[in-house]
């Protein structure tokens, strides 16, 4: 038990509410698909409500850009909740959250936390569930781990950048472009396609 | 008999055609202008296989797609994917070009029943195989970005012989691993 909650708290730590809505994602990986599918729903769920928490913080410090950066990756993080319910349900299962109230600090200390929940989904948490999604044969469920780690990839790219330079992330009228299929996160339109779905660029959705 | 494979499967199997297709078109066309007597026939034939070499070149754009999204993600995966795809996009647009093209020119003088002259016909049965041999630069771009894919950066597309998700067999049930092909 010990070892357990070790495992399962040391990620939450980490990254407070972000990792506490990531954490249970993956005590061990090799749970199942389905098990796994249900974890990331939760944390996609609970970073979403994260986002939305901090994009208000954010705004009344005066980071607007980064406020909507915030808003981008919560609609990101919907967009993957929304995919991964749509496979559990194919595989006979309801889709479960239990969402917690966010943590909210500063918002240099609100992007830190963003990195650490993004960086563990991107290097931790859905490699573990994607390497059992193809060992179990699941093409669903692969697509929609996938989509949600490279969109992940950029929002840790995009919190960072940031973070580096958090004075320059005043302006005003900044704005996201999301990807409507698979949350894919970026400052400028695709020329064409998304890189990760190859949805036409004309589709996706401008948060500012 | 072997399960049919999956949509997200196909694109290993049908990259194949329009490579072989469009590959050997051009021959059929140097055929028809160095026999001129069975020059209708030969030239025929080359645009039924341009025809069904553009339409498996958008069945394979759109199989690509399908494997691409399954596809292991890395920064330089995902700028490699883009460049293959992009790439493929550019050839239906150059070989749908190109077919138009030759059905016009095959196929306007049988329907009118009109008999150009030889210098003519010949002379722009040339000027298009040079057309078609840049097209099918592109296609080999084409294909060597799908091949650095697979060979430099070990993608490949995932083979499920039972099908899609939906069908989640009982525990007791046998079921065959999924495993991966190595051809692009």
């Amino acid at each position: 038990m010990i070892r357990f909650r070790s495992a399962f708290l040391s990620p939450l730590a980490l990254g407070a509410t972000l990792l506490s809505a990531a954490g249970p994602a993956n005590p061990t990986p090799q749970t199942g698909t389905l098990n796994d599918l249900q974890a990331a729903y939760n944390g996609e769920s609970n970073a979403r409500a994260t986002y939305l928490a901090y994009a208000t913080k954010a705004q009344k410090e005066g980071y607007a850009k980064a406020a909507a950066l915030f808003r981008a990756a919560a609609k990101a993080e919907e967009i993957h909740a929304a995919n991964h319910a749509q496979v559990i349900k194919t595989l006979g299962a309801e889709p479960k959250a239990d969402i917690k109230a966010p943590e909210v600090k500063s918002t240099r200390e609100n992007l830190q936390a963003a990195i650490k929940g993004e960086t563990y989904e991107r290097d931790v948490m859905y490699p573990g569930f994607l390497t059992q999604a193809r060992k179990e044969g699941k093409v669903d469920a692969i697509r929609t781990f996938n989509y949600a780690k490279t969109a992940e990839a950029e929002h840790a790219r995009l919190y960072q950048e940031a973070l580096n330079n958090l004075d320059g992330w005043k302006t005003q009228n900044a704005s996201f472009y999301v990807c409507p299929v698979c949350g894919y996160t970026s400052t400028t339109r695709p020329q064409e396609k998304c890189p990760s779905s190859f949805t036409a660029s004309a589709r996706f959705l401008t948060i500012g | 008999m072997p399960p049919l494979p999956t949509w997200t499967s196909l694109h290993p199997l049908i990259i194949h055609f329009p490579i072989a297709l469009l590959y050997v078109a051009p021959l059929f066309i140097l055929a028809a202008i160095f026999w001129r007597r069975a020059r209708e026939g030969w030239s025929l034939a080359a645009l039924v296989l341009m025809g069904l070499g553009t339409l498996s070149l958008f069945l394979a754009v759109a199989t690509g797609e399908a494997a691409g999204r399954l596809a292991e993600r890395t920064p330089q995966i995902t700028a490699a994917l883009e460049r293959h795809e992009s790439l493929a996009e550019t050839g239906q647009v150059v070989f749908s070009f190109l077919t138009l093209a030759f059905a016009i020119l095959v196929l306007v003088p049988l329907v009118l029943k009109w008999e150009p002259r030889a210098w003519l016909r010949q002379t722009v049965s040339v000027v298009f195989l040079f057309a078609y041999l840049v097209g099918l630069g592109q296609l080999t771009r084409v294909a060597h970005e799908g091949g650095r894919l697979v060979h430099e950066f070990g993608v490949h597309s995932i083979v499920t012989a039972t099908g899609p998700d939906a069908t989640t067999p009982s525990p007791e049930a046998p079921r065959e691993e999924p495993h991966e092909r190595d051809d692009h």
